[in-house]
C-alpha cells in the first residue's frame, strides 16, 4: 500500500536524482534498508542516507498528516480562545470583528501617510495589554524594512496604554497586573529587527519559526513593509511572484503553528486599465490571495475609511451603527446582538461625553455576554 | 518498477539476484521487457527466470473491465450534491458530481472561499454527510461556518453536529499536501475523517497557494509534483466516490481575458471549471453579488453565466433541494 513516489518527499533534488538512478522509485523500496546499504547502493553519503530514511519512514509520514486535523467544532473553540488584538480605534475594531485576528495573516494597504506604521506600532503595544484587561498579555516582534519605526512614538503610545489601563483598574487582580505593565516592560517586550533588502527579509522569515519557539510569549509579528523591499530592483517579476507566494505560505504556517497574529503592510500603486486609472494594492494580483484578510485604508475628506475583504459577517446584521457609540480612537467597542440591551445602553450613554467599555467575547453558541461596562469622564 | 530482491517471488534466490546484477539487471521492468536477452541468459540461470517473469506479470498487470460493468457501477455509485445555491446548481447541472474534480477559479475577493464554506455547510447540515476540508491558506473561519449554520437552524445541537461533520486538515506547503493526500488514499477517507458518517466531498482551498511557489524558474520538480497532486485528487475522487472541489487563482491571457492559473498542464485536470468575478456595478463597492461563468464542462455548453449572492448561504431558504442521485435504487449509498 505504500506506493508513494520518492519524488513526493521533501528530499534534496540532487539526492533524489541519485536514488532514482539507482532504481529506487517508491517508498516501499526503501522501507527495509539500513543507512549503510542505502548509501552504498545509491552512491550518497551516510548522512544523506540517514536523512532520506527519516523522511520516508513508513508510518510517521501518514501520522504527521493526520496530526494537525481537527473538526470545525474544535476549530471554533480554538478561534475563540485565541482572541484578537484591539487597535484602540473602535470603528476599526468593529469592522474587524473585535480586532486583529490571532492565528491569521492580515494585510494593511494604504497610500503614504494614511497611518499604516502608526497602526502597527499601536498594535505592538496593544498585544501586551494584560489578560485581565481583555488583552493577550503577549510580546511583539516588529520587522522594519523602511526604517520608519520611531521609538519616541512607541513610548508615547505605551504611556497612553498604561494610563488607559490605570483608569480602568478596579479589582486587586488588575492592580497587580498594572505593576507589571509599565512603559519599560512594554518596550522591553517589543523585539525590533531591521531588514535592509529582500534577501534579509526572506532570511528573517526562515529564522522566525526558531525565534518563536524560543520566545513562546510572542503574540504579534509585524512586517512593515513587505512592499518596500520587493518593489525596487526586481527584474524578474515571475521570480518575485514565486518568492512572495512562498513567503505568504510560510507566514500563514507560522501564524497557525505558533498562534501569532501576522500583520503585513503594503503600499498602493496605480493601475491603468482601458483608459481608467485606479489605486490598487502593490505587488500584483496574485499577492491579493496571500493574506487571510486585507484592509485598505484610504482618505475621504478628513476621515479615514477602511474597507476589508472578506466582508466580516459579524458587522452586517447584529451590531450597532458605527456613529452611535464611538469615542474615536480611544476606547474599546461594544457589539451586542441582544436588541433589548441595545436600547438600555443608548439611554445610559447618551448623557455622558466620554466613556470606556470593555470588549465583548462571543462565547460558543450562547448570546454574547458583556464582561464589563465602566463609564468614566476623562 | 520494483528493485529485484531475494525472496520477492518464489524462485528468486540470492544467487540469482547476484547473477542478474552481474548482467546489469536490477529491476523487474527489465525482466518483463527484454524477453529476447532473457532467453540468452536462461541457459545460464535456468528456467527460474521465465517462471519469475510469469509471476511478475501476474502480480502487476491491470485487469480489463467491460464498458457495461463500468456503466452499471457509475449509475449505482454517483451522487449529485447540491451546493445550496440554485444559480450555482444550474451552472453545475444540478450540483457537484461525485467521482469528479470541479474547480473554482477567481481573483482575490471573488468569493471562492465563501462558496467552499457554503458547499461544506450545505453538505454537512442539509445532506447530513461528512466533508473533508483541506485548508492551505488559513482562510477557514469556523465562526463564519457557525454563522451560516445559525441562519439555517436555531437548534444548537444540530449546529454543533453539523460542525463536527466537517474535518479540517491544515497544510501549508506542497509536501504536506502530498503527505495528506497519500494518507487519505492509504487509510481511506472514513478512517481519515474519523467523524462517523460517510465522506461525500473533499474541498481543497486553495491548490494554487501551495503549487505556485514551486513552478517555474530553475526549479524542475514543480511540474512533476503538480501532476502528482492531480493524479492523487482524481484517484481519491474515483476510488472513494467523493466530489472533489478545488480553488485556483486567475491570470490574464494575451487578450486580457481571464483564465485559470497554474498553466496549461493543470487546465486539463478538472472536469468542470467555474470562473468567479465581482460585478462592476457603479455605486456598490461592498456588494456581495458575484457572477459565475462556466469555463469548462463535459455536460453543458460553455460560457453560461449566472449571477448569485454570496450571502444566500447565510440566509435560510425554503427551497433547498437535497441530495439527488442518478441511480436505480432510492436509498442513499
Amino acid at each position: 500500500k505504500m506506493q508513494r513516489d520518492i519524488s513526493s518527499y521533501a528530499i534534496a533534488p540532487s539526492v533524489k536524482v541519485k536514488l532514482l538512478n539507482a532504481g529506487f522509485l517508491s517508498a516501499a523500496d526503501l522501507c527495509d534498508l539500513r543507512p549503510l546499504q542505502l548509501s552504498k547502493e545509491a552512491c550518497i553519503s551516510q548522512e544523506e542516507a540517514v536523512e532520506v530514511l527519516q523522511a520516508v519512514r513508513c508510518e510517521s509520514g501518514q501520522e504527521r498528516a493526520a496530526a494537525g486535523r481537527l473538526t470545525a467544532l474544535e476549530l471554533l473553540g480554538r478561534e475563540q480562545e485565541l482572541g484578537t488584538i484591539v487597535t484602540f480605534c473602535s470603528a476599526l475594531d468593529m469592522a474587524l470583528g473585535g480586532g486583529m485576528p490571532v492565528g491569521k495573516t492580515t494585510e494593511v494597504c494604504g497610500a503614504p501617510g494614511v497611518g499604516k506604521t502608526q497602526l502597527c506600532i499601536q498594535l505592538s503595544v496593544d498585544a501586551q495589554i494584560p489578560v485581565c484587561f481583555g488583552g493577550l498579555g503577549g510580546k511583539s516582534l516588529y520587522i522594519d524594512t523602511e526604517g520608519s519605526f520611531l521609538v519616541q512614538r512607541a513610548v508615547d503610545l505605551a504611556q497612553a496604554a498604561v494610563d488607559h489601563c490605570g483608569l480602568l483598574a478596579e479589582d486587586s487582580e488588575q492592580q497587580e497586573a498594572l505593576k507589571g505593565f509599565t512603559v519599560e516592560t512594554i518596550l522591553s517586550n517589543l523585539f525590533l529587527v531591521r531588514c535592509h533588502d529582500y534577501v534579509e527579509l526572506l532570511a528573517e522569515t526562515y529564522l522566525l519559526p526558531d525565534f518563536l519557539a524560543q520566545h513562546p510569549g510572542v503574540r504579534l509579528v509585524v512586517i512593515d513593509s513587505i512592499a518596500f523591499s520587493f518593489r525596487h530592483d526586481f527584474e524578474d517579476l515571475s521570480q518575485r511572484t514565486r518568492l512572495l507566494n512562498g513567503l505568504a505560505q510560510r507566514l500563514i504556517q507560522m501564524a497557525t503553528n505558533h498562534n501569532v497574529a501576522v500583520i503585513l503592510t503594503n503600499q498602493m500603486t496605480t493601475k491603468v486599465w482601458s483608459g481608467q486609472s485606479k489605486l490598487v494594492p502593490a505587488l500584483g494580483e496574485s499577492w491579493g490571495h496571500a493574506a487571510t484578510q486585507r484592509l485598505i485604508l484610504h482618505w475621504e475628506g478628513t476621515h479615514r475609511y477602511c474597507t476589508s475583504t472578506p466582508l466580516h459577517g459579524w458587522s452586517l446584521e447584529g451590531s450597532l451603527p458605527a456613529t452611535t457609540i464611538i469615542c474615536p480612537c480611544q476606547g474599546f467597542c461594544l457589539a451586542l446582538d441582544n436588541v433589548t440591551s441595545k436600547i438600555d445602553i443608548y439611554q445610559t450613554f447618551e448623557k455622558l461625553p466620554d466613556f470606556h467599555m470593555h470588549w465583548v467575547r462571543n462565547s460558543l453558541g450562547r448570546p454574547p455576554t458583556v464582561i464589563k461596562i465602566t463609564c468614566r469622564l476623562l | 518498477m520494483v528493485v529485484l530482491r531475494d525472496g520477492m517471488c518464489p524462485g528468486l534466490s540470492e544467487e540469482l539476484v547476484v547473477a542478474l546484477r552481474a548482467a546489469d539487471i536490477t529491476t523487474g521492468t527489465w525482466v518483463l521487457i527484454n524477453l529476447f536477452t532473457l532467453v540468452n541468459l536462461a541457459s545460464r540461470c535456468g528456467n527460474a527466470l521465465l517462471a519469475i517473469r510469469r509471476v511478475l506479470l501476474a502480480q502487476h498487470t491491470a485487469f480489463p473491465v467491460s464498458g457495461a460493468d463500468l456503466y452499471e457501477d457509475l449509475l449505482s455509485s454517483t451522487a449529485i450534491l447540491s451546493t445550496g445555491n440554485p444559480s450555482l446548481d444550474k451552472l453545475l447541472d444540478s450540483g457537484l458530481y461525485t467521482g469528479e474534480l470541479t474547480e473554482l477559479a477567481g481573483g482575490p475577493g471573488s468569493g471562492k472561499t465563501q462558496v467552499c464554506f457554503g458547499v461544506a455547510v450545505n453538505i454537512s447540515y442539509q445532506l447530513k454527510q461528512s466533508v473533508i476540508y483541506v485548508d492551505s491558506t488559513g482562510g477557514l473561519s469556523a465562526s463564519r461556518l457557525l454563522q451560516m449554520l445559525q441562519a439555517k437552524s436555531c437548534n444548537i445541537e444540530e449546529q454543533m453536529e453539523a460542525l463536527q461533520r466537517i474535518q479540517v486538515f491544515p497544510v501549508f506547503d506542497i509536501f504536506s499536501l502530498l503527505g495528506c493526500l497519500h494518507h487519505f488514499r492509504c487509510v481511506g477517507l472514513q478512517q481519515a475523517s474519523a467523524g462517523g458518517g460517510s465522506v461525500k466531498a473533499v474541498i481543497v482551498d486553495s491548490v494554487s497557494a501551495v503549487i505556485s511557489p514551486i513552478l517555474g524558474g530553475k526549479q524542475n520538480e514543480g511540474m512533476s509534483m503538480m501532476t502528482q497532486v492531480a493524479g492523487l485528487l482524481k484517484t481519491i475522487a474515483k476510488d472513494f466516490n467523493v466530489a472533489v472541489l478545488v480553488t485556483n487563482t486567475v491570470t490574464r491571457d494575451g487578450n486580457g481575458q481571464l483564465k485559470a492559473g497554474l498553466g496549461q498542464t493543470w487546465s486539463h485536470v478538472p472536469r468542470i471549471r467555474i470562473l468567479l468575478q465581482r460585478l462592476e456595478r457603479p455605486g456598490s463597492t461592498c456588494s456581495s453579488v458575484r457572477t459565475a461563468t462556466l469555463a469548462k464542462s463535459s455536460r453543458q455548453p460553455c460560457h453560461l453565466k449566472e449571477e448569485f449572492d454570496l450571502q444566500c448561504w447565510g440566509r435560510s431558504e425554503e427551497q433547498l433541494y437535497g441530495m439527488s442521485g442518478k441511480r436505480k435504487h432510492t436509498e442513499p449509498s
